[in-house]
């Protein structure tokens, strides 16, 4: 099923052109890698596809239903660096259960399944001992799980990540890319993610973006190639 | 004191106000929005001196006027998304120079009543008044209850509450109107200097004390408890402006704490190196 279509789109910050031609799909099982060098406006095109921008031309359609033909819900995990608020007065376990919001518990009391996923999404980021830490405290690298144990916690239907291995070590990168597959394939959940880790994620990707800027044109443009040909891709892109 | 009908309706409207302004407080602080309480009372000397000016009772020409600035000033917010403050520099200067020149229009002795509304009086607050706090404390609380989850996300990240489907502008929008309408009802009873203190410092102090959000609302209610009656008391006794007194207790409350976490935390630390000092020989002992 049909998550994400992006159809000719293009994108400008008043008169200045920073995306254009832009087109492609993410279904549910797709796990797609989105790369390009920095300032490649990676994470425009993650805004204009949630809604966040508005495109100047072409189209973005975001499916209102998954494929159990329930809402489809997002977990959409932002640049951390710059996005997360430290200050916020919450302990881990506020944050991370917060995630299990918009799966129907705006208005009810969190039952015992949720805090069950709230557990296993914590625990898989090793972060269940800090639960009670107050986010303030937290290393940046420690703060970066516990958004991802937020977004696990919310288990969505598309995965939305924004350079979510950032500062994470070799070993905990491989054991988040082994998560998401198995997300993708066994769960059908579709997954897309900007990343810097191109040659590490090729192996657990199965789409690749990237976006590159034409030397003849100011525009940034697309090419998508599977993963499992990578010099058809560095070809075509370059 | 206790037995004055004025200094019941002052202790009433003192523990309701203190119910409501931590809530108020910590979603403004975390919204960065702390000096929007500042314009909004400003603005609200100019519903004052709108309702001086057509006779007509200035409570309500000042939820008026306050809560349509309250939605102006949410637009000028997402306008200058980076500068925020503009809009507030903007919407509190010029709410100043509106009040300023309606009082220049308004020949009778409106200056006396704008002077309650400026500095607070304990005086000036009617059964009425007591009536529509205790009404605004109800709808807040049960606002709190009800959209709690929604608004923690928000407050947390826009981006985040806006992808998990949340209505970010319209809980903005309203979460403004209702703070606008709050400001509106408590400025007679403290004075427009001195609401924005009375609504940001007690969530500013539990902050620093509460590792979780509902621990800073509640640790936030008590500090208002306390430093509002202490502070009604203490204006009662010396004969000074009540909006000026309980601000004062505040910041004294907020420099105790401070120290107090400050040697708190000392001693932790010093506690901590005599533990490994003393594991330390422990070792070379044996």
């Amino acid at each position: 099923m049909q998550y994400i279509k992006v159809d000719d789109l293009a994108f400008h910050y008043e008169d200045e052109p920073v995306l254009e031609n832009i087109s492609f799909e993410v279904n549910s099982g797709d796990f797609v890698m989105l790369t390009g060098e920095n300032g490649a406006a990676k994470t425009t095109l993650l805004r204009n596809i949630l809604g966040l921008l508005k495109p100047s031309r072409g189209s973005v359609s975001l499916s209102r239903e998954n494929r159990w033909g329930t809402d489809l819900v997002v977990g959409y995990v932002p640049q951390q660096v710059s996005s997360f608020n430290a200050g916020f007065p919450s302990t881990v376990l506020e944050l991370v259960q917060s995630g299990r919001y918009p799966r129907g518990k705006w208005f009810k009391k969190l039952d015992k399944e949720d805090k069950e996923h709230v557990r296993r999404s914590l625990e898989s980021v090793g972060m269940w001992d800090m639960r009670h830490k107050k986010i303030g405290e937290l290393s940046g690298g420690q703060k970066q799980r516990i958004s991802l144990a937020r977004v696990f916690a919310t288990d969505p239907d598309l995965f939305v990540l924004d350079e979510p291995t950032t500062g994470m070590d070799i070993h905990s990168r491989e054991e988040f890319y082994k998560l998401l597959k198995h997300n993708s394939e066994e769960h059908g959940k579709g997954i897309l993610m900007v990343t810097h880790d191109h040659e590490e994620l090729r192996h657990y990707a199965n789409k690749h973006i990237e976006l590159i800027r034409k030397e003849d044109s100011p525009w940034r443009c697309f090419s998508m190639d599977s993963c499992k040909e990578p010099s058809k891709h560095h070809s075509s892109s370059r | 004191m206790f037995f004055y009908g004025f200094m019941q309706r002052a202790f009433q409207a003192s523990f309701l106000i203190s119910l409501i302004a931590p809530i108020l407080g910590l979603f403004l602080i975390l919204r960065r929005q702390s000096l929007m309480a500042d314009t909004l009372s400003h603005v609200s000397l100019a519903g004052v001196a709108l309702g001086l000016l057509l006779g007509v009772d200035p409570t309500w020409t000042n939820i008026l006027v306050v809560g349509i600035v309250a939605v102006l000033l949410e637009y000028l917010r997402m306008v200058y998304r980076t500068y925020s403050e503009i809009s507030i520099a903007m919407l509190m200067s010029g709410g100043m120079a509106v009040a300023l020149v309606l009082m220049s229009l308004n020949e009778s002795g409106a200056n006396m009543s704008i002077n309650q509304f400026l500095f607070g009086s304990i005086v000036t607050i009617s059964q009425q008044q007591i009536w529509l706090l205790l009404m605004l404390t109800v709808a807040i609380g049960l606002l709190y209850i009800i959209f709690r989850k929604p608004m923690y996300i928000l407050t947390f990240d826009e981006d985040t509450a806006f992808t998990a489907g949340l209505p970010v502008k319209t809980m903005s929008i309203l979460f403004n109107v209702l703070t606008g309408v709050t400001i509106a009802v408590v400025m007679p009873i403290v004075g427009a200097l001195l609401v924005s203190a009375i609504i940001v410092l007690p969530a500013a102090i539990s902050m620093r004390l509460s590792k979780s959000f509902n621990g800073v609302i509640l640790i936030g209610i008590i500090i208002a408890i306390v430093g509002m009656l202490s502070g009604l008391i203490g204006s009662y006794q010396y004969g000074t402006p009540p909006g000026a007194s309980i601000t004062l207790i505040f910041i004294s409350i907020f420099a105790l704490t401070s120290l107090g976490k400050k040697l708190f935390s000392r001693v932790r630390q010093e506690r901590l190196n005599g533990r490994r000092d003393l594991t330390g020989d422990i070792s070379q002992t044996k």
